[in-house]
């Protein structure tokens, strides 16, 4: 018998200690409620909670102090855990972002942010008076169109097409292979690239000279190009995409189907009337975020798949921005126009986050 | 019965065309893999010829022999092997130390500090700043270049605490009960309940850190410490590869291309390798990730 309330006593210590770690949950008393209180001489005594004097907003304001202190004390490990993920992002993310001062300068590497001159809004203008700057602006815009006008409608058809595959095994094969290219490299895509589409010996223009047609410069004429270039995103991404719709598309109810079915509805009909309809908040979501995203591509891609001869579409933001920056040494050029990127996106991406609720859907933010 | 039996039919060959037309698909995704291993397997004047599209014409391994022989390659391939492991064990160490004490709904400054993360995710100080910091710590040229500075990715948090906000708390709460401590609740409880989503964001940074070329042209100068994308561009494209064209033993030539085509083979065998292990994973992880944070 005493074991057992001995027993029952560390329990009750052990969830009062987990009470206090913020990991179960505290019985709360209702405002108002009336309890038992003993005074010092023993007595009962009904005292109304909640009832705020001075003496008590101080009394709480002081207790306050003391749990803010003891939660810090509790949370010690986890403060401990959150030491090196801030040094991290201190010094590799907040720390460049003092460099921005460097768009506002004539920076010289010899005198150091510290010791450059101020000069406004100079640098800006010589920016936007530039005509490589707003073809690289242009070609941003223009290759990420294209790519969202291709890939976006082709990643959910091959999505619903995989969504009406029955068959387990064959599903699941297709998915591997249609994954994969997602986790290739970009340099090795380009190398496939040239192999695939060089103009003299590539793979594809030998096989559409073995038929009799003329070899194409896939990769040396400036629209050609653009096509190459959005057959190869479409080519790595597409699969992947569908990952997405197949995660909305799992757990649909089958009785929806069942009920399509016998109204009559066709195979087409039940995808365009059932499964679109299921994954059109997905679909909303996607489109928008791929539209927050218009005015940045990654370097990797038409860095590595360009060439000289495509440069007057090949030239985005952000390989202007290497090209001068590291190539060149105009360090407070390329600074300020990755500047005017980062604050276009900002407000790119507050709008479309404004125009998703507007419209009834989910924010991106 | 006759018009049911035609009905019946009907689907099944709806059913064909679907089954058709997603094997294409998969064809096509799978015909430039297929190139590039002919190439690379065949003998180079049938390359030359182009006769080779995805079977290899006159199989052979001269190719890889040559590459055996390329000490460059090597050593490439050593600096990405560690860039991976290192690169990836520190990436997921600090997103589950972040997730974690960021998935208590409760941290006294949580929230100021998960805002603190995620704002670095909409705005960067950019490529020369970032390249003019990571030469100020001293990183310009050293191999922890290609480690520290992209070391913990903002999106694999937002999936990871995801992850660890939809456990149980009933667990967390039982284990305080029995007296563990913090440390012990992450190690015993939590880890092994989210191995599903470890192996995820692990296959994702161990891709990025393989795949990763651009910090490399940006931060190492001395060619012994190339990373393997980045030595590979140079093989496929600088022209790198006329010196490596030669007569093997054999007096077989080896062509450029399928030299090249061989080094890829090199280059992507390491990712298709470990893929059929991952995927089972990586599908619910990227479920897990569409659930916003």
């Amino acid at each position: 018998m005493a074991r057992k309330l001995q027993a029952e006593d560390t329990l009750r210590l052990r969830k009062k200690k987990a009470v206090s770690r913020g990991y179960a949950k505290e019985e709360k008393r209702q405002p108002g409620e009336c309890v038992d209180v003993r005074n010092e001489e023993g007595d009962m005594k009904e005292v109304k909670m909640n009832t705020v004097s001075r003496l008590g907003e101080y009394q709480s304001k002081e207790k306050r102090r003391k749990t803010i202190r003891s939660r810090l004390w509790r949370d010690k490990w986890l403060y401990l855990m959150l030491v090196p993920v801030i040094l991290y992002f201190i010094v590799f993310k907040y720390a460049p972002m003092f460099g921005i001062v460097m768009a506002f300068q004539d920076y010289n590497i010899f005198q150091g942010i510290t010791g450059s001159e101020f000069v406004g809004l100079k640098v800006f203008k010589t920016i936007f008076s530039k005509q490589q700057f707003w073809n690289s602006i242009r070609n941003t815009l223009l290759l990420n169109l294209g790519t969202l006008v291709v890939n976006f409608p082709l990643t959910i058809i091959l999505a619903l097409l995989l969504n009406e595959i029955t068959s387990k095994r064959f599903k699941k094969f297709s998915q591997s292979i249609l994954y994969l290219p997602h986790f290739i490299s970009w340099v090795v895509v380009s190398g496939i690239a040239t192999n695939l589409f060089n103009l003299t010996n590539g793979t594809i223009n030998n096989l559409i000279q073995a038929v009799g047609g003329e070899a194409i410069p896939f990769l040396s004429s400036n629209g050609w190009w653009v096509f190459t270039y959005i057959i190869c995103n479409l080519w790595k991404e597409a699969g992947w995409g569908t990952i997405i719709y197949l995660a909305a598309l799992t757990g649909v109810d089958e009785s929806l189907y069942e009920a399509a079915y016998l109204d009559g509805a066709t195979k087409f009909q039940r995808i365009i009337y059932v499964t679109l309809p299921l994954i059109k908040s997905v679909v909303i979501t996607m489109l928008i975020l791929a539209l927050s995203k218009m005015m940045s591509i990654g370097l990797d891609t038409p860095l590595l798949l360009g060439n000289t001869k495509v440069m007057a579409v090949s030239e985005v933001i952000s390989t202007y921005v290497y090209r001068i920056g590291i190539q060149n040494a105009e360090y407070s050029m390329s600074t300020a126009i990755g500047l005017f990127q980062s604050v276009v996106n900002i407000i790119i991406l507050f709008l479309a986050d404004r125009f998703a609720k507007a419209i009834g859907e989910e924010g991106i933010l | 019965m006759i018009a049911e039996k035609k009905k019946r039919k009907k689907i099944d060959v709806g059913k064909c065309v679907m089954y058709l037309v997603v094997g294409l698909v998969v064809a096509v995704c799978l015909y430039p893999f297929l190139t590039v291993l002919a190439y690379s397997l065949s003998d180079g004047a049938a390359v030359t010829r182009g006769e080779v599209s995805i079977f290899p014409v006159g199989f052979q391994l001269t190719a890889y022999k040559e590459i055996l022989k390329q000490t460059q390659i090597w050593t490439a391939m050593r600096v990405s092997i560690f860039v991976t492991i290192v690169g990836t064990a520190l990436g997921l160490i600090l997103t589950i130390f972040a997730s974690y004490a960021l998935s208590k709904p409760d941290l006294w400054g949580g929230k100021a500090i998960t805002a603190f993360i995620l704002f670095t995710m909409y705005f960067s100080g950019g490529m020369i700043p970032t390249f003019l910091i990571v030469k100020s710590v001293g990183l310009y040229d050293s191999i922890w270049s290609l480690i520290l500075p992209s070391s913990m990715n903002v999106f694999n948090f937002i999936v990871m605490r995801t992850f660890f906000r939809q456990l149980p708390m009933e667990l967390k709460e039982a284990a305080y009960i029995d007296g563990a401590g913090e440390m012990k609740i992450l190690f015993q409880i939590v880890l092994p309940l989210s191995m599903p989503i470890i192996a995820t964001i692990g296959l994702y940074y161990a891709v990025d850190y393989w795949n990763d070329y651009f910090s490399a042209l940006l931060y190492i100068q001395s060619p012994e410490k190339y990373s393997l994308q980045l030595r590979l561009r140079q093989m496929l494209f600088a022209g790198d590869m006329n010196q490596l064209t030669s007569t093997d033993s054999a007096g077989v030539q080896v062509v450029q291309e399928t030299l090249k085509m061989a080094c890829i083979v090199v280059t992507t065998l390491p990712i298709i390798a470990v893929y059929p292990w991952l995927q089972k994973y990586f599908v619910k992880g990227v479920m897990v990730g569409s659930v916003k944070g």
